[in-house]
């Protein structure tokens, strides 16, 4: 869900900065305008009125800029805060992996049983048979005192949906 | 699938690094002047319509980059990169050891290149409206439009009292455009070959970052 956002974001920039270039375009050319019309005729109501709406426009421009850079910032902080979430997230599973003493094989094995592959998928990826892989998770899931691969994977989203529940209850 | 970050993967946190990606404004901003450059140096006739309307592009392309270069994100301000030519002269002596300082925008001596374009870019555009009279593009394409058509009057509705002051300014004015100009074509070679030498030097493809950013996650 966060990419769709992150990406929707990325996007409404992009049309952003496209929109505030062909306004600076627009803005120059009416400035050049006002300025031909103005040496032309200074007093003439058009061009005070035309000048406005030349003005009005240049600020446009500055505040379309103002806006997009908010926009700017508030994706970029999206972004650092999910990053630090996942290397929250990298360095409990890595604490955790320690804690249960598991071997380094077994750390990546329980890493990428964590991503979801399964054991084919795993094997193929290590290079190793299916045999070993299966017998490197029972022995995971063993030093974990897990009952298997569900629990294994529960173990590690439990925190993170520890305090969303009851607010979730209470709506 | 998202990939967790196991082991920090940087041995130096702390060390500044550029951009991986520049701002869409920075980036479209760069390649438009880049483009309109190109054009008018090398393919479009000098004072047709199409000069003068890329040149006034140019103008609106300049002018949102320095109005970004006080509103924009950080990296984008001035004030992230001040000019200082001493500075600059100690990053080309770092470059030239085949060590330089990474910096979190532009490099000293990238900021002063953009410095010195920027300034190279006022000075054709601001001779080249004096070249056209501030005549703004579709005046001078209904002017040329008016001499096609046989009407010559266009031509010498500015003959007046000052004719001669003004041609010595205009021919001046053109001088210093044709001159700056070979100037900007100058500095954009030194600008692409300081870019490929501080990309080798520093390991890093710094040509990405303008471009997309793909391939920052191979870092």
């Amino acid at each position: 869900m966060s990419a769709d956002l992150s990406t929707a974001a990325r996007r409404q920039s992009l049309a952003l900065t496209g929109f505030l270039a062909v306004q600076s375009l627009a803005a120059v050319f009416f400035i050049g305008d006002v300025v031909a019309d103005f040496r032309a005729d200074p007093a003439s109501v058009h061009v005070i009125f035309e000048a406005l709406v030349t003005l009005a426009l240049a600020l446009g421009v500055i505040f379309g800029a103002f806006a997009l850079r908010r926009t700017l910032e508030t994706l970029r902080a999206q972004e650092a805060a999910l990053d630090v979430a996942r290397g929250a997230l990298g360095a409990v599973i890595e604490t955790q992996f320690q804690a249960w003493g598991l071997t380094p094989a077994e750390r990546d094995v329980g890493l990428l049983a964590l991503k979801g592959l399964d054991v084919a998928e795993i094997a193929e990826l290590r290079g190793a048979a299916q045999g070993t892989v299966r017998a490197q998770l029972t022995r995971i899931y063993s030093k974990a005192s897990v009952s298997g691969r569900a629990q294994f994977a529960a173990f590690f989203v439990e925190d993170l949906l520890g305090e969303g529940l009851p607010k979730a209850q209470a709506v | 699938m998202t990939v967790l970050p196991l082991r920090k993967a940087d041995a130096l946190p702390d060390a500044p690094s550029p951009p991986t990606l520049w701002d869409p404004v920075v980036r479209l901003t760069h390649w438009s002047v880049a483009v309109i450059v190109l054009a008018n140096a090398l393919v479009t006739r000098g004072g047709s319509t199409l000069h003068v309307s890329l040149g006034w592009a140019g103008m609106a392309i300049l002018g949102l980059r320095l109005v970004w270069g006080l509103v924009g994100p950080a990296e984008a301000r001035f004030s992230a990169f001040p000019p200082n030519p001493v500075a600059a002269l100690r990053h080309l002596g770092q470059l030239a050891k085949g060590r330089p300082e990474t910096h979190s925008s532009h490099n000293p001596a990238g900021a002063a290149m953009a410095y010195a374009l920027w300034a190279c870019l006022a000075v054709v555009i601001a001779t080249g409206l004096v070249m056209t009279h501030g005549r703004t593009p579709m005046q001078v394409a209904a002017d040329q439009a008016a001499v096609a058509s046989g009407d010559w009057s266009a031509l010498v509705k500015d003959g007046t009292a000052t004719e001669e002051d003004d041609g010595a300014l205009r021919h001046l004015a053109g001088e210093v455009h044709e001159v700056t100009a070979n100037l900007i074509l100058f500095l954009a070679f030194l600008h692409v070959a300081g870019v490929a030498v501080e990309s080798r030097a520093l390991r890093r493809n710094l040509v990405s970052p303008m471009l997309t950013g793909r391939g920052r996650r191979r870092k």
